[in-house]
């Protein structure tokens, strides 16, 4: 019995070949081109926060606590070394390092510019962060007096590799002193705060510029393995009562915020996609249903059981959407592949990308989420298309429908 | 008036399963005539009305329509002459269903750009002759089968076309509405001068005509 | 035929109704969103400017891309000349920048020291208007100082500050002045390292009479912004180069316009969605007609008078669904363009970016809302044109034996 309901109902999908065809295009090409928008938009924003952990913050970072409030070098970690080594072995810690940093003011003999001086160590930077991938330009070597700088700043103060840059600030004992620096790098780490600001020294050079111990830090920044983030800061905020723990989210709430937003926009995006689609199934299935009430009138009156109609009439409408699911899997996984592969190149808009911490070429992502979810939605949608026409043929008269139409 | 030379219709030509049918159809329809094409089904008798009235093409011969050959005109030429030239009843009555009676009697007129006026004027004078002057306000789906079939003679009539051709008008008709129809067509064709072809195999239609054309497997009987 | 369109869609209610609703959903939405959009962009700009940017600026042509004392403007008087005679000019400064560390007792860092004329200023930026603390119009050693810069140097009023940089001769200059006013603006990086300073003291610390970094002058109208800056460059010296703001704020303009790239792409997946639905639903009342129009054909329309028939048809329901769907997007982007939506907290989330106010206003302007309603008025009657086709495809005999 089963076999021959699918059978009908395979053949009645298809019987109208325009019609389904249209439908599934519909289906297949909106599905396709919404993926691709999600993941194009979580691309975008993964990539961001992604930079910004890697550069910066980490999952979790600590400071000595008032420095986030005053910035100033006098509240800094003593022995950041060694709580470097005994975070490293804390389950679900990954990578930890630490860094010193200091504001001043950066010159070059006819510009300046407010900057921060950061005193990293390359091979922990390269381990926490690739930060071999932030290089735009130079070579990644300290040589003697040398520095990287931020491709924003290295624009404002017109420096090139090889410019000289003065750095100014106040050191621990509050004294003033520069520095000079020749540029080795520029780096585009994609976070603003960094790009358009600092400028990279080895952190014991650091350490003597601002006369402190060469085990101080400003900061000690966390690779932590996702699901352990919220219990470690209260954790590590347990074990270091001097010190603030904050989590990525807090460090960067904008960037948070923008995540949020974006899957709101998906979730809104996804909804009403999927509703028009749904108004799609509904006027093509109504329509075939009306087409063939005189056939469903002569099932009824045959016998023909009511529920066999209405599993027939499902499995049609499921055809149907799940053939566009499929072009939609295929036409999505093609454009994200592209741009997960390719990306979408906006060099044209370089200037502003990079100003506002974005990459000028996005990287789409792909999730498998956005299928599943979507194969849901269309089983839901069309198995929902169903309920009005099959209340129609569940009023029908079967005496009535083929004395009228006779 | 109309004048069918060595006309032949094939379905799926070349094909294996071919049909042949009109078979050499020489045929001349004069002005005033109240005729029928009669025979069994399937014989042939719509493919020829269909083409007389250049509604489908024919595979070879002539059909010459006061003078002029328009079998092989092109689409848009035919459907002048449609327009123009030849009105159409239908079997299944096949009125616009969004349209009055008033405006399905009407549709060929304003289509030719008669005004309302003349429009008015002249549906009005064939509703009383077809006695449906009481039911032009009202949608095909609320007349009668036989109303239906009046409108639609009406809709063929208004426009004084040179010919009309009615493809089994009476088929879903009960006997006296037929009658009544028929009655209808002859008075039409006296008073108005129409030239009317049936296609038809009811007796009835047979027995009120004055010329009978028959067909057999696509070939006229002599 | 106009008439039958009329009846057709009357007769054909779930149709007319779906194409109705949604091309209205669709114009009303593309409004409201392409409004936003450009409102939050315009009002971005808008703050930037008024802040402190101003609608054009003055340069040395040198100076932007080499900077320092070199390339000062020092006739600034030429120049005032010059801008005075220019019609539409709301008003006009000179500004000059110096950079040095500013120190308190216990802190220091890096500060923007800028000599203004401060009647000025109040007509020209928002300064006056950022005032937090203190006084705004300061004379002598006074300063007025970033809230976010006197916070991070812990200072309040009345405390004195070191300042060591450099006079445009390049002597060095250390300096003792006394914070007497603070702003904040709510531009992050502009109120933690700027400082102002009035300029009579300023010129004889740093020996900069009648010279300036920059000019800068803000139009009464953006639109004859263009038109001014024209007029300038027309009477300028040779040596001096007119910037707008779409060149003084480029990374942000930039920014905008990768933000509405986004934003079409995102609006174009709902009109290629209704588009498809739009047309199903036309293809399905039309697959339903065919007998009729085979009717029609066999009587005498030509398939020209059917696609007129079908044209008349979409063409009715878009037109009635724009024109309600027009007047109410209209009205509703005009309402929060004068009252905008408030979202408290935004501006400080965003504080990064640039963004100033808690409010996003729309943007109306009725030229964007006509190529909108344009956009959504050819994509309907695109979508006629597969049923159309379609139609076509069937002879006057086929058509009236389709069932």
């Amino acid at each position: 019995m089963f076999k021959t309901i699918l059978q009908v109902a395979y053949r009645n999908a298809y019987l109208r070949k325009s019609r389904a065809l249209l439908l599934i295009l519909m289906i297949g090409l909106s599905m396709g081109v919404m993926v691709s928008i999600e993941g194009l938009y979580d691309g975008m924003s993964m990539n961001m926060i992604d930079r910004t952990k890697r550069s910066d913050s980490g999952e979790i970072s600590l400071y000595a606590n008032k420095y986030r409030l005053e910035h100033v070098i006098k509240y800094r970690i003593s022995d950041a070394d060694k709580k470097v080594l005994a975070l490293q072995k804390i389950t679900g810690v990954t990578e930890a390092l630490y860094r010193l940093e200091v504001d001043g003011l950066a010159q070059t003999a006819r510009k300046s510019k407010p900057s921060i001086l950061l005193g990293i160590d390359l091979d922990d930077e390269k381990k926490f962060g690739k930060f071999e991938e932030f290089l735009k330009e130079g070579e990644l070597d300290f040589g003697k007096n040398s520095a990287f700088i931020g491709g924003g700043l290295a624009k404002k103060l017109k420096v090139k590799i090889g410019s000289k840059v003065i750095f100014t600030a106040q050191d621990s004992q509050n004294e003033i002193k520069s520095i000079a620096l020749r540029i080795r790098a520029i780096i585009r780490s994609s976070n603003i705060n960094f790009d358009e600001r600092a400028l990279y020294i080895p952190r014991g050079e650091a350490a003597r510029f601002l006369s402190v111990k060469q085990n101080s830090a400003t900061q000690i920044a966390l690779r932590t393995d996702e699901t352990h983030t919220p219990t470690l800061q209260t954790t590590l905020q347990a074990k270091y009562p001097k010190l603030s723990v904050y989590t990525f989210a807090q460090l960067y709430p904008q960037l948070q915020q923008m995540q949020t937003m974006m899957d709101v926009f998906n979730t809104i995006t996804f909804m009403i996609v999927m509703i028009v689609v749904f108004i799609g199934i509904l006027g093509v299935m109504y329509v075939s249903i009306l087409d063939r009430i005189r056939e469903f009138g002569i099932l009824l009156s045959i016998g023909y059981a009511y529920r066999y109609i209405r599993y027939q009439i499902m499995i049609e409408a499921l055809l149907l959407g799940l053939a566009g699911y499929f072009l939609g899997l295929f036409v999505g996984l093609l454009i994200l592949s592209y741009l997960t592969y390719q990306g979408l190149d906006l060099t044209l808009f370089a200037e502003g990308m990079e100003a506002f911490g974005m990459s000028s070429v996005i990287y789409a992502s792909i999730k498998s989420s956005y299928f599943i979810s979507t194969l849901f939605a269309i089983i839901i949608a069309s198995l929902l298309s169903v309920v009005l026409p099959l209340r129609k043929i569940k009023k029908l008269n079967p005496v009535e429908v083929i004395r009228s139409a006779g | 008036m109309i004048q069918l030379k060595g006309v032949n219709k094939y379905f799926y030509q070349g094909e294996p399963r071919e049909v042949h049918a009109l078979r050499d159809i020489d045929l001349t329809i004069e002005k005033g005539e109240f005729s029928v094409i009669s025979g069994t089904s399937g014989c042939g008798k719509t493919t020829l009305l269909n083409a007389i009235g250049v509604l489908d093409s024919i595979s070879d011969g002539e059909i010459i329509l006061d003078g002029k050959e328009i079998a092989n005109l092109s689409a848009e030429a035919k459907t002048e002459i449609r327009l123009h030239e030849i009105g159409f009843v239908f079997q299944a009555y096949n009125l616009v269903p969004v349209l009055t009676a008033e405006e399905n009697i009407g549709l060929i007129m304003r289509m030719q750009g008669f005004d309302d006026a003349q429009i008015s004027q002249r549906v009005r004078e064939i509703a009383t002759l077809l006695q449906i002057d009481d039911k032009l306000d009202s949608l095909p789906n609320l007349l009668s089968g036989g109303q239906q079939q009046r409108v639609a003679v009406a809709r063929a009539v208004a426009s004084k076309p040179k010919i009309i051709l009615a493809d089994e008008p009476t088929a879903n008709l009960d006997s006296s509405n037929s009658k009544a129809l028929m009655n209808m067509m002859q008075t039409l064709n006296e008073k108005e001068g129409v030239t009317i072809l049936f296609a038809s195999h009811d007796n009835y239609v047979v027995e009120s005509v004055r010329r009978i054309i028959r067909l057999d497997d696509g070939a006229l009987v002599t | 035929m106009f008439k039958l369109a009329l009846k057709n869609i009357l007769y054909y209610k779930g149709r007319s109704v779906t194409t109705f609703l949604l091309t209205f959903i669709s114009a009303f939405f593309f409004i409201v969103y392409v409004a936003f959009m450009d409102g939050s962009h315009s009002s971005m700009l808008k703050n930037a400017l008024d802040v402190y940017t101003g609608s054009l600026q003055i340069y040395q042509k040198e100076y932007r891309d080499k900077g320092g004392y070199d390339y000062l403007i020092e006739e600034n008087q030429k120049v005032f000349e010059i801008l005075s005679d220019i019609e539409g000019i709301k008003a006009y400064s000179s500004r000059l920048e110096t950079f040095g560390i500013a120190s308190s007792k216990k802190h220091s860092a890096a500060m923007m020291l800028t000599g203004v004329d401060f009647s000025k200023e109040a007509k020209l930026s928002q300064l006056q208007k950022a005032l937090q603390e203190g006084l705004y119009d300061s004379t002598g050693t006074c300063l007025y100082m970033g809230s976010e810069l006197a916070k991070k140097l812990q200072l309040t009023i009345g405390d004195e500050v070191s300042f060591v940089g450099s006079a445009i001769d390049y002597s060095f200059v250390a300096e003792l002045f006394k914070l007497c006013g603070t702003f904040k603006t709510g531009m992050y990086d502009f109120d933690r390292q700027s400082a102002f300073m009035n300029r009579p003291y300023f010129d004889t610390i740093f020996l900069s009479q009648n010279s300036s970094s920059y000019i800068v002058s803000m139009a009464e109208q953006m639109s004859d912004n263009d038109s001014i800056a024209h007029q300038i460059s027309r009477d300028l010296p040779t040596d001096l180069r007119v910037y707008t703001w779409e060149e003084l704020m480029k990374s942000m303009v930039e920014l905008m316009k990768i933000d509405s790239l986004f934003g079409y792409i995102s609006i174009s997946l709902f009109f290629l969605v209704i588009f498809f639905v739009i047309m199903i639903y036309g293809f399905i009342n039309v697959s339903t007609r065919i007998k009729e129009f085979g009717i029609l054909k066999s009587i005498g329309l030509s398939d020209r008078d059917i696609d007129r028939l079908l044209f008349y048809e979409i063409f009715i329901l878009t037109t009635g669904a724009l024109m309600l769907a027009t007047p109410l997007g209209s009205w509703l982007v005009y309402y929060f363009e004068i009252y905008p939506i408030v979202i408290p907290g935004m501006s400080e989330i965003y504080k990064e970016y640039g963004v100033v106010s808690d409010e996003v206003p729309t943007r109306f302007e009725p030229l964007t809302i006509i190529w909108n309603v344009l956009v959504v008025f050819f994509l309907n009657l695109l979508s006629i044109l597969y049923p159309m086709f379609y139609v076509r495809s069937f002879t006057p005999v086929e058509a009236m034996r389709h069932v």
